[in-house]
């Protein structure tokens, strides 16, 4: 199977001392690709920036309009995490139309599997503002792409923060389905269980937070016994996995416990979600931990591609388990919740 | 307007956060309501200089001294996410604050600029009144 991969490789100007999100993360990931030795199945899709149009689908004209003033005014820091600079809105734009240069690929070749190496990351982006290290929103910007195609998509998100700025984007959409598992608390601190999603979206919004020192097994459980039950009834045409790797238990920025592997695991489950070849990609989110991170996404795509990768073992027998219980009652509560409020609303 | 019992200021250690909440204090010594000293903590504080949850700061010590506010009568407190959010979410159970004060601007605001502006965030979404403090 080919890879079709989009990296972003002029993003040394997006850079401020010191900051863990840094431009050597794409160097990272892509030596993870190169690990895998794909030869010929590995194929670089077109570079494309991401026009007005396409970036006004999931955002703000104000806040575009505000973000390309702020970049080319010399840029700074935006909030205590996020900064930008002269070259950021060039570079966002660039890690924004990524993703959708290599889903067109995977529609004309109609088979691969997608990898958006990107820098900036996105899911924290929300519809008018920037946070968490992120300015434009990857991810949601291809999956409004594939929206307006007709299409039905499922974002899994298994970065180790919740992503607040896909939730919010698509809180209402009843063609996106958004399913996060998260450390919790962490920021951003939303992603509780009882978020469900808006009134024509009830139940297309899955959240599964997790405890510190959390391991690979209630990864795959939460994924098992809460999201992939959810995936199934929403029936998705396309997935996109928002891929964070900071929740490898080296990863400096939380206290999630999983490994290389744990991450082969995920890939390989979210895979079966998927109706048909070519219809699956993954876009990189955290992940600041260089060592981590390249061996992490060698064993996720290795899990698609059935490339050989080996690494580390599996991980099991940290806390959550067992919480994932709590987990489906509570949403399953928040669900029933809202549909009688709808109801009544209904009525009156 | 009703009195007020329950005030909420954003801190983030900046000089602007110190004036919101000099201000703040002012106020809660004037009307003898209680001070919620919020602080958001962000994705980079997991990587040092975060505050304490359990240590309030000296600088919010040395001002509520110098206002006159008894340690008893202020809380500090620290959450997980963005500032906005966590100044928000003060004006709902169970700090119920019924004034949101906030700094014109914090860490790393360029002037003259909207980004990212907390305090312009918080004005719109607030369902309580809002006092934005200006820099000294």
């Amino acid at each position: 199977m080919v890879l079709i991969v989009n990296e972003v490789f002029d993003d040394a100007e997006h850079e401020s001392p010191e900051h863990p999100e840094r431009p050597g993360r794409v160097q990272a990931a892509m030596a993870g690709v190169a690990d895998l030795h794909l030869g010929e199945d590995l194929v670089v899709a077109p570079r494309h920036s991401a026009t007005r149009a396409e970036l006004l689908r999931v955002h703000a004209g104000g806040y575009l309009d505000e973000l390309g003033a702020y970049c080319y005014g010399g840029g700074g820091d935006i909030d205590q995490d996020t900064y930008a600079t002269y070259d950021s809105w060039s570079i966002a734009t660039l890690s924004a139309g990524a993703g959708l240069s290599v889903v067109a690929e995977l529609q004309r070749r109609g088979e691969g599997v997608g990898f958006v190496a990107a820098r900036p990351p996105g899911h924290h982006a929300l519809k008018d503002r920037a946070m968490g290290f992120c300015l434009l929103n990857n991810v949601a910007v291809t999956a409004a792409a594939l929206v307006n195609q007709g299409e039905r998509v499922a974002i899994i998100d298994w970065d180790v923060h919740h992503g607040n700025g896909t939730q919010q984007i698509f809180w209402d959409e009843p063609n996106v389905l958004y399913a996060s598992m998260h450390q919790w608390p962490l920021f951003p601190g939303s992603g509780a269980a009882s978020e469900v999603g808006g009134r024509s979206a009830l139940g297309a919004t899955i959240n599964v937070p997790l405890p510190e020192g959390a391991t690979g097994d209630a990864t795959r459980r939460a994924l098992d016994e809460v999201i992939a039950p959810a995936v199934d009834a929403f029936g998705p045409t396309w997935v996109l996995v928002s891929a964070g790797f900071d929740a490898h238990r080296l990863d400096p920025m939380a206290d999630l416990c999983l490994s290389d592997a744990d991450y082969g695991d995920l890939a390989a489950r979210v895979s079966r979600f998927v109706d048909g070849p070519g219809r699956l990609a993954f876009f990189l989110e955290g992940g600041y931990e260089f060592g981590a991170l390249r061996a992490s996404v060698a064993s996720t795509l290795s899990a698609v591609l059935d490339a050989g990768f080996s690494g580390e073992p599996r991980s099991n027998g940290g806390p959550g388990y067992e919480q994932i219980n709590r987990v489906k009652t509570q949403r399953l509560a928040a669900i029933e919740s809202w549909t009688r409020e709808y109801e009544k609303e209904g009525q009156s | 307007m009703n009195q007020v019992t329950s005030i909420a200021v954003g801190f983030d250690g900046s000089v602007e956060s110190e004036t919101a909440l000099r201000w703040a204090a002012g106020m809660a010594h004037e009307s003898g309501a209680s001070l919620t000293v919020v602080h958001a903590s962000g994705i980079l504080e997991r990587l040092g200089s975060a505050f304490d949850p359990d240590v309030v700061p000296e600088a919010v010590e040395s001002i509520m001294a110098q206002e006159g506010i008894d340690p008893s009568r202020y809380h500090w407190v620290i959450e997980e996410g963005d500032a906005c959010s966590a100044l928000l979410a003060c004006a709902s159970p169970p700090v119920n604050a019924q004034v949101l004060v906030v700094g014109s601007r914090g860490h790393g605001k360029r002037p003259g600029t909207m980004i990212g502006s907390v305090s312009l965030e918080v004005v719109q979404h607030a369902k309580v009144p809002v006092v934005v403090v200006p820099g000294s």
